[in-house]
Order: structure tokens, then C-alpha cells, then sequence
């Protein structure tokens, strides 16, 4: 039975390792070498990379990213639960539905948010509309802001709330809710009281499954927040590519992920009987 | 796939393997090349070319820092040449292979960051300036100090750049484009961070669409992409501020890695050719760093100012230098605390 259980574990035991693990070590290798005169990478083993990260600039940045993705989850689980309780409900047309969901995923990303740029710009489709219209007299300022920013990065995760929403809705034991209302609770309760509840799982996984990419979003920031308030995937990014600092980008990614296990543990610790 | 559709698809692939033509690898920017200056090459000199290129100078240093890269042609920015000659990935450029190089203007036979051409051969060049919207903006910008000022309803955009913003904030104070002096670049600093409430965005070439739309009144822009601009709208003017610009070059050079060195020579001494260069720098709209090229150039062309600024205009500018390790990180220190305030 144990070797049964081995050879069936091996496949993903060896992609975790070889693809994940092992770069993981690289990049924690990495973070402890200093930086080349001109970038890559050289000896003198150090720490420096670390200690740089006391520094409270990119303290700073990191807050700022983890408000834009606390709000930008709850922008998503606010939009998701009704269109997932929605799904849920449609009966036959469900699978529909749940395609419709993933559709935006045929497309590159890259060029649906520059699709987004095209409907947010100043001469794009919403001012003109608006103009034309009459309702405004200016272009609005649309792009290049926090907002374009959570709009993008809300735009960009919603399929992520909603597929683990749905499959929880789905599998709600149906003679619950008839014996709440059979016991006198009005929909609003009913949907308060037992289904919110009951869906904690699932609206706890789409949580986490928006809101960890949101922490490490570098191209949304760039693209639709026009580079002024930066996120801390983009400082990450630059170290790698424009500052040409490895070490120090292996260091900042680490620590970004060191924070992502510190959130999870702490959401598992207190919740994790509602994940399992 | 039934027997039959693989069997007709074997000829292909025996296409592929067998033929016995040496390839030449040549990795280069995007929108660098004439349409058929690739395929004009290997007609004429019976080798086949695998070419490919890339968006941003980290792509290509990503690529070709290993040694290892199985490219043998790549057009580097001038100041990536000093560090790659460093680290040893170039090859010696053999001047009696190229016999075409005194086609080359005066200024690149000799140009700072490689002054005896020993590693690299000029290409194209270019410059930073301020591109407007004259029909909105009256007072044309003519310095870095005009573009400081609110002038542009807060639609304007600087590159996503550090050396361009730090840069220009630099050459705005009267100090040196390249400086590495702490007090100065901390001043530029806050004059980078002065303007950016009246910034709307950071963003690099991607902007011309919205400077030709009119979203944008002005920005700071590459000689290159602001002369496209103005084909496209002709509203729109350069302007190379007072104050001094950067001026740039990108330059072919052979790695040390390639096996091919003397096919790679003869492939740079054909770029070097005058009506070759000239289709490039017209189908791309560049500037070429070659005299002969020039002359062959339409006139309307020739006498451009925003890609041929001429020397008193060129006076004014400054060459981008490799930055030394302690400048860049205060750079990109400075960079972050721009960027975030």
C-alpha cells in the first residue's frame, strides 16, 4: 500500500522538486552573492542583499501592495459570490456560464489590458461615449491611477474567485436551505446565515487565489497605473532587468514570499478547519 | 496524423536538417532592419540568416551574458559595450574585413565609448528631447525648464527610464547627464519628484498613440519615435532642449562565442553599405551613423532636424555612459523613491 502510494506520488513529487524547489534554491543562492560590476552575479558570499530590505522604502511599497490587493479581493469576492451563486442556480445553462467565465483566458493578457488601455485613455471609448453623450465636458482621467489599477488587477483574478465560489455553491446541500425556510427565514437571512457561511471554504480558497498573484502583480501597475505609485512586483521587476541587481531581486522576491506563507499560515491556522 | 500526411511531411523536414548553406545567427531591436535587407543578404551571399530581436537591452544581455547564446551578430546600446567587452563577449573587430567603415560620419569612427572601433561598429543613433502638441501648447517647451512647468493640463509622460528621468532633472539643474555625484543626483531626485504630480504616467514608445490621438500634450520621447509621431500627426513637434539631451548609439558587434567571425564581418560590412544603410534608417525611420547612407537619403529626410539635429544642435548633447556599480545603486535607490512618492 505505501509503495502503491509512492509511485503514485512520484510524478508530482519530481515536478515540485525539479521546478519549483530546485529554483528555489537558485534564487535563494542568489540573494546571498553580490552583485557584478556590471550585473550577474559575484563572491563574496554576504547578507548585505537582507539588510537592504530593512531599508522602510520598500516597507512602504509593500503596505501600499497589500492594500491595492486587499481591496482589489474584496472588489472581486463582492462581484464573484453573486455571479457564482448565480451559476450555481442556472441549471442546464450552468456549463455556459462557467465558460463564459474562463473566455477572457483565450486571449493574451497582455493584450486584453491593452485592450482595457483602449477603453480607459482619454480619447478612448468611455470619454467619447460620455462626450458625445453630454455627461461630461472634459475626458475623464480613467487610466494611468490607482483605480485603472484595481479595475485591471480585478478584471484580471475574477475567473480565480469565482470558479472555487461556484464549486463550493454547487455541492451546498440543498435540504439546508429548505429547512431554513421552513423554519421562517427570509431570503437575506437565509443567504446571510447559512450560505455565506457555508460557502467559507470556497470563499476563503478564491481569496487566497486573488489576492497572491495581486501581491506579486508587476505589468497591471505598469500598463493601466502608468509607472506613478509603484507595487512591489515592480520593484522586484526593476531589479532585474533595469538595476541589473539579481542578488538584491532574489532577496526582495523572497521576502515577498516569506510574507504570502505568513498570511496563509495565519489564515489556516484560524480557518483551516473551514479549508478542509 | 495518418501514415500518409507523414510521409509527405518527411521531404520538409529533411529541409530542414540537410541543407549545407552556413547559417548566420543575428539577434537585433525590434523594427531595425529594412524588409528585405535580411533576405537580400542571403541571396547574395548564399547563407541563411536566422534573425530574431528583442524589445529591451535586458532582453539581449539576459540572452548573450553566459557566453553562450548561440547568436554571432547583436547591436548592443553604446553603453552595454564597455561592460560586455569587459566580461569578454566580444569579438575584435577586424577593420580589413570591413572595408565599408569609412562610409561611416567622422563622429562614429571614433565615437567615446569605443574610440578605435576595436569592439563595435556604429549603427544608428539617437537622441531624448520633448515632443508637443503645438496646436494646443502655444509656448513651445524649449528647455527641460519649460517641460518643469505647468503648461501641459497635466497631460504629459516621461520615459519609464531611470537614466532619461534622472537625466533630464540632471541636465535641468546645469549638471552633468551622466553625474555620479550623490548631492547632485539627490537634487535631481527632487526635481523628478516636483513634476511628477503634473505627470500622468511613466511610459516608454507606447505613448505615440496618444500623442498622435491628443490624450497627451507632450512627453519626453527618443528622437526615433517622435519623428513617427509627427509623420502620423503633424502637429506634433520635437524640440531638443536647451539645457543639453542624451544622445545614444546602438552598434553591431561580433561575439567572441560566434565560430562564424569572418561571415559575421562580411554581414556587418554589408549593413555598412551605403543603400543599404539608407533603406534601413527610411524603412525605420532611424537615424544611421552613416555619412554615405545620408546622402542617399531624400532630402526632406536628409535635412530632418529631429533625426539629422546637425552639429551646432548636437554640441548640446551628451553621450549616455556606462554607469559605475556605486552610481547605479544610488540611482536606483533614488529611482524607487521617485517612483513611489
Amino acid at each position: 500500500m505505501t509503495r502503491l502510494r509512492a509511485i503514485f506520488l512520484a510524478p508530482a513529487a519530481l515536478v515540485m522538486g525539479a521546478l519549483f524547489l530546485a529554483p528555489l534554491a537558485i534564487v535563494a543562492a542568489y540573494s546571498l552573492l553580490t552583485r557584478g560590476a556590471y550585473g550577474g552575479l559575484s563572491t563574496p558570499w554576504t547578507l548585505e542583499n537582507w539588510a537592504r530590505l530593512a531599508d522602510p522604502i520598500y516597507g512602504v511599497i509593500l503596505l501600499r501592495t497589500v492594500a491595492i490587493s486587499a481591496v482589489s479581493t474584496l472588489l472581486c469576492l463582492v462581484l464573484g459570490f453573486p455571479l457564482a451563486l448565480f451559476i450555481s442556480r442556472s441549471g442546464s445553462r450552468k456549463n455556459v456560464y462557467l465558460n463564459l467565465v474562463i473566455l477572457p483566458f483565450w486571449t493574451s493578457f497582455l493584450i486584453r489590458t491593452y485592450a482595457w488601455m483602449f477603453l480607459l485613455r482619454d480619447t478612448g471609448l468611455i470619454n467619447t461615449a460620455l462626450l458625445a453623450l453630454g455627461v461630461i465636458h472634459q475626458p475623464l482621467p480613467l487610466l494611468y491611477n490607482d483605480g485603472a489599477v484595481i479595475l485591471g488587477l480585478v478584471y484580471a483574478n475574477l475567473p480565480f474567485m469565482v470558479l472555487p465560489l461556484y464549486a463550493t455553491l454547487e455541492r451546498l446541500d440543498k435540504s439546508v436551505l429548505e429547512a431554513a425556510a421552513d423554519l421562517g427565514a427570509k431570503p437575506w437571512a437565509e443567504l446571510t446565515r447559512v450560505t455565506v457561511p457555508l460557502s467559507m471554504p470556497g470563499i476563503l480558497a478564491g481569496s487566497i487565489l486573488v489576492f497572491i498573484p495581486c501581491l506579486g502583480a508587476f505589468l497591471t501597475p505598469d500598463l493601466l497605473g502608468g509607472g506613478k505609485s509603484i507595487m512591489i512586483g515592480n520593484v522586484v521587476q526593476n531589479q532585474f532587468t533595469t538595476a541589473r541587481d539579481w542578488p538584491f531581486g532574489a532577496a526582495l522576491s523572497l521576502a515577498l514570499m516569506a510574507v504570502v506563507m505568513l498570511l496563509l499560515a495565519a489564515v489556516v491556522r484560524r480557518k483551516g478547519a473551514a479549508l478542509l | 496524423m495518418n501514415r500518409r500526411i507523414f510521409l509527405l511531411s518527411l521531404p520538409g523536414l529533411a529541409g530542414c536538417t540537410m541543407s549545407s548553406r552556413p547559417r548566420l545567427n543575428v539577434y537585433n531591436w525590434s523594427e531595425y532592419v529594412a524588409p528585405d535587407t535580411i533576405s537580400n543578404f542571403e541571396r547574395e551571399f548564399g547563407v541563411r540568416v536566422r534573425y530574431s530581436t528583442y524589445e529591451s537591452a535586458e532582453e539581449l544581455v539576459a540572452k548573450v551574458w553566459s557566453g553562450n547564446s548561440g547568436w554571432d551578430v547583436v547591436f548592443p546600446s553604446n553603453t552595454y559595450i564597455p561592460p560586455m567587452r569587459d566580461q569578454k563577449l566580444l569579438a575584435p573587430v577586424r577593420h580589413e574585413w570591413l572595408p565599408n567603415l569609412g562610409n561611416l560620419e567622422p563622429v562614429y569612427q571614433s565615437p567615446s565609448w569605443d574610440p578605435r572601433l576595436e569592439w563595435s561598429v556604429p549603427y544608428m543613433h539617437g537622441a531624448t528631447g520633448i515632443v508637443y502638441n503645438s496646436n494646443v501648447v502655444h509656448a513651445a517647451p524649449g528647455s527641460w525648464a519649460d517641460f518643469w512647468q505647468d503648461r501641459f493640463e497635466r497631460r504629459a509622460t516621461m520615459l519609464d527610464d531611470p537614466v532619461e528621468v534622472i537625466g533630464a532633472a540632471l541636465l535641468k539643474l546645469g549638471y552633468p547627464l551622466n553625474s555620479g555625484d550623490a548631492v547632485q543626483l539627490r537634487q535631481a531626485r527632487n526635481e523628478a519628484i516636483s513634476i511628477k504630480p503634473r505627470l500622468r504616467a511613466y511610459v516608454n514608445a507606447e505613448v505615440r498613440d496618444q500623442l498622435i490621438a491628443g490624450d497627451m500634450l507632450a512627453a519626453q520621447m527618443w528622437s526615433a519615435d517622435a519623428q513617427r509621431s509627427i509623420n502620423a500627426s503633424p502637429a506634433l513637434r520635437f524640440v531638443y532642449p536647451s539645457e543639453g539631451f542624451a544622445l545614444y548609439g546602438d552598434a553591431a558587434v561580433v561575439l567572441r562565442e560566434s565560430r562564424r567571425a569572418r561571415l559575421a564581418h562580411e554581414f556587418v560590412n554589408y549593413l555598412l553599405r551605403p543603400e543599404v544603410s539608407s533603406a534601413i534608417a527610411l524603412a525605420c525611420g532611424s537615424s544611421t551613423a552613416n555619412a554615405a547612407a545620408m546622402r542617399l537619403l531624400p532630402e526632406p529626410v536628409r535635412n530632418n532636424s529631429t533625426l539629422y539635429p546637425g552639429p551646432n544642435l548636437l554640441a548640446r548633447g551628451q553621450w549616455l555612459e556606462t554607469l559605475t556599480p556605486a552610481s547605479q545603486r544610488l540611482r536606483d535607490r533614488l529611482w524607487t523613491e521617485i517612483k513611489s512618492a
